[in-house]
């Protein structure tokens, strides 16, 4: 009988209900939209972060001090040390070795630019370069990956080729475009070396005025084979909190193993500079700073965001589940005047919202999920992946919701006298 | 007018007849309008403190000489004065401004005979500590203002072995100079390895006396009003070259379309879904008054004046809902605003009748159910049929 019921009002009054459930299922997808883009977000953002550029500088330890304005180093080729680049598939072996993004060495060597065109620089560096890793595998990676606002027009050279990239400056002012050849050899010497020029670069800074070719071009220019002078590497760290500003040599062995696998700038620094001897790893305070500052902002304005997109949806589903039991007075009066007592009709008609709250609740997460995706899409320029995890929250969710939003409205009924309803009053 | 004030009469009892009802659909409306107002408020909001926050990211606009800076002693300089025309305020925001003239010279400590070839940038101007982020590792205040103070970069400092409060000797070209050094500075940068001077002291010993290599500036604002203020100081300096640092400025517009989209989209989905409530609340009223209806439509009210009377009392309930949810979620985006970015939410009074109009127009759409009232039979009704 009691379930002849349920199912009757189901059947008998289809539109009412249909009504109802999508009022619920609107909601609900809402919720579930809000919930997976929130929760895939964060680690985006991070990653979004990233387009700022490299956070940590790796250069020799022991080194005579760097003559370095606006990006170029006015040291002569043969003065101060060099790292190995053999070493640098070593930085995807580090404890937070998958936080590592990008990273791509430099060597600059000051050349002349054929003809007549001395001191000019050129930098050497990998773009899409494979880094054979010590386990086995390669990572692809390179100075487009860390340094994302270089534009090219045109294309990047090819690795182990004669190809070159041009300063979007130094083209103009030499009259060279994509196509041409240009000359270059290192200040003072004889041999000039042909390359051609695949691509004109934008970028704002003193590489403008520079040519860049592959890394193995500029080593063999600066006769420094296998080697690099400078590292950029682009990691993605946890913002600094109090406890990451500690210094670790005061700390003690709980406290620095808890800081040493805790993805900060300055653990992930220490660990490079475990595996890459010789270096000294230095933040690069103001892209960290700028980064930790505004994503720990970011992510407290989504959480925030998250909860009033949850908050009206509750608000919503609770006023439809309690309009659904309000319409529905004559009927409760019905069951009364017959005998039911208000445990029973309560029983019955939370059973009805339940079963509404489920299977809106359901359609409401399909629903949600494909809305997470334009979302996602539209505004971070990804796809959430839909969990399972989700869905369970927001089942649970509707079903309290739904039965909070129809307790009002019963304990109203509860104490309804029958024969008024009846007569419509 | 004797009708005018039978319509506000029946308007007035629609409204007060279920307190409950009343109470439900205003909350819904008020907390739709909160929300929203909270929402919009709080992105305007967002969009300066960001734009502040930035500017841990230090300079972000550069001023070079206009032939290419890539000589050092004896390249392209600026003149001096340029730096005194440069605006101090730009949109109620202070521009930290920092000349700087980079000199590769030869130092030592004082006291040692053993001299290295090491960059000194003598600077000139307000805000170094912006313009050039990074961790004073060591720091002795009292010493800053004395004339030949100067500031050594981390690593140079290790290169030297050199604290503050040591003394340095400068020289290049015949020239020598002395400074003190009241700071330590981490930048993780090319800075690490710089000597930061008084102007005066580079400039003497470069033999470039009012002269400067570049100058940084950190102007705190948006993308596209740093676009316009390049723009404009270019015109003012043309012997200069202006220019924005590309490396922060394209990330920085990238963030804030994010946030912008993100937030707006939370306001329509709010809207939407404050919308449903009030809706569910209609379909009620919609069932509880067909009686009513059907009265007026037997004793000769016309279908306008009925649907004029609800759609009445759609707006009142908008403008109700409206004005009191906006003035509270505009106080929650004050606090909000402080909870998010530590500095309370300007309010800004153009959300409020946003916020409100918004509010109104959610309101009518959902008197939608309403609808059914104009097709109702009053024969049906007082038989009980329909």
């Amino acid at each position: 009988m009691f379930l002849r019921l349920v199912a009757d009002s189901f059947t008998r009054r289809p539109r009412r209900k249909i009504l109802s459930m999508a009022a619920l299922a609107m909601g609900m997808a809402v919720a579930t939209a809000a919930l997976s883009v929130s929760l895939d977000v964060g680690d985006r953002l991070a990653q979004e972060f990233r387009s700022l550029g490299a956070n940590l500088l790796v250069t020799p330890e022991a080194d005579s001090l760097p003559l370095e304005i606006g990006g170029v180093d006015y040291r002569p080729a043969n003065a101060g040390t060099y790292l190995p680049e053999a070493d640098l598939g070593k930085l995807k072996t580090i404890f937070w070795r998958f936080n590592i993004m990008a990273f791509a060495p430099i060597l600059e060597v000051p050349v002349e630019v054929g003809p007549a065109k001395p001191n000019v620089t050129l930098i050497g560096t990998w773009v899409g370069h494979a880094v054979p890793v010590p386990d086995g595998t390669s990572y692809v990676t390179g100075i487009d990956k860390t340094n994302p606002w270089w534009h090219v027009e045109g294309s990047w050279f090819k690795e182990a080729s004669e190809q070159c990239v041009v300063g979007t400056e130094f083209a103009k002012s030499s009259g060279l475009k994509i196509g041409d050849t240009v000359s270059v050899r290192p200040n003072g010497e004889v041999g000039w070396r042909a390359l051609k020029v695949v691509g004109i670069l934008t970028t704002g800074g003193p590489e403008d005025a520079a040519v860049v070719t592959p890394l193995a071009i500029a080593q063999q220019l600066a006769g420094k084979p296998g080697q690099y002078r400078r590292l950029y590497v682009s990691a993605l760290t946890k913002p600094e909190d109090a406890f990451a500003r500690k210094d670790p040599k005061t700390m003690t062995q709980a406290e620095f193993d808890k800081w040493y696998c805790t993805p900060y700038i300055s653990s992930i620094a220490l660990q490079i500079s475990e595996e890459l001897k010789g270096t000294d790893v230095r933040v690069i305070r103001r892209v960290a700073e700028g980064e930790g500052n505004v994503l720990s902002r970011v992510r407290t304005l989504l959480w925030l965001v998250t909860f009033a997109a949850l908050l009206a949806a509750a608000l919503a589903v609770g006023a439809s589940a309690a309009a659904s039991v309000i319409e529905r007075r004559t009927e409760i009066g019905l069951m009364k005047a017959l005998g039911a007592n208000s445990g029973l009709v309560g029983v019955l008609l939370a059973a009805e919202q339940l079963l509404l709250a489920i299977v809106g609740g359901g359609i409401g997460y399909a629903v949600g999920v494909v809305l997470a995706r334009v979302l996602g899409e539209r505004i971070f320029g990804f796809t959430p992946e839909p969990k399972i995890f989700v869905l369970l929250i927001i089942l649970g969710l509707a079903s309290l919701i739904t039965l909070l939003g129809s307790a009002f409205p019963l304990r109203q009924a509860a104490r309804y006298d029958p024969a008024p309803i009846l007569r419509g009053e | 007018m004797g009708s005018s004030s039978m319509f506000w009469r029946i308007e007035r009892r629609l409204l007060t007849t279920n307190y409950g009802r009343l109470f439900v659909i205003l909350l819904a409306l008020g907390a739709g309008a909160a929300v929203t107002s909270a929402l919009l408020n709080l992105q305007m909001d967002a969009k300066k403190r960001l734009t502040t926050e930035f500017r841990a990211l230090g300079a972000n606009v550069i001023i070079t000489p206009r032939q290419a800076n890539n000589e050092v002693s004896g390249g392209a300089t600026l003149e001096e004065g340029v730096l005194s025309r440069l605006p101090i305020v730009y949109e109620g925001k202070r521009v930290p401004e920092v000349g700087f003239l980079y000199v590769i010279g030869e130092v030592a400590k004082s006291g040692e005979a053993h001299f290295e070839p090491a960059v000194i940038a003598g600077t000139e101007g307000q805000g170094l500590t912006q313009v050039r982020p990074g961790k004073r590792t060591e720091y002795v205040v009292d010493l800053e203002n004395d004339p030949e103070a100067c500031e050594i970069g981390a690593k140079a400092a290790a290169q030297f072995k050199v604290r503050a409060g040591d003394s340095l000797q400068l020289r290049n070209q015949g020239n020598a100079a002395k400074c003190k050094v009241f700071a330590v500075v981490a930048t993780g940068g090319a800075e690490d390895t710089q000597i930061f001077t008084k102007l005066k002291t580079a400039q003497g010993l470069a033999n470039l006396d009012g002269r400067l290599s570049l100058i940084q500036l950190s102007v705190t604002a948006t993308p596209d009003s740093v676009k316009a203020f390049i723009a404009t100081l270019g015109e003012q300096l043309p012997g200069a070259n202006v220019s924005g640092i590309k490396q922060f400025a394209e990330a920085e517009g990238r963030i804030y379309n994010r946030i912008s989209g993100l937030l707006s989209s939370t306001v329509l989905l709010v809207l939407f879904l404050t919308s449903l409530c009030v809706m569910a609340g209609m379909s009620n009223v919609a069932v509880e008054r067909k009686n009513d209806v059907g009265l007026m439509k037997a004793i000769g009210g016309s279908v306008r004046r009925v649907v004029r009377l609800f759609l009445t009392e759609a707006i009142l309930l908008g403008i109700g809902g409206g004005l009191i949810g906006s003035a509270v979620g505009i106080m929650v985006s004050i606090w909000l605003g402080k909870a998010v970015f530590g500095v309370a939410a300007e309010p800004r009074w153009i959300v409020y009748p946003v916020s409100v109009t918004l509010t109104v127009m959610v309101s009518i759409l959902s008197a939608f159910p309403l609808r059914r009232l104009a097709s109702i039979r009053p024969a049906y009704v007082f038989r009980g049929e329909e």
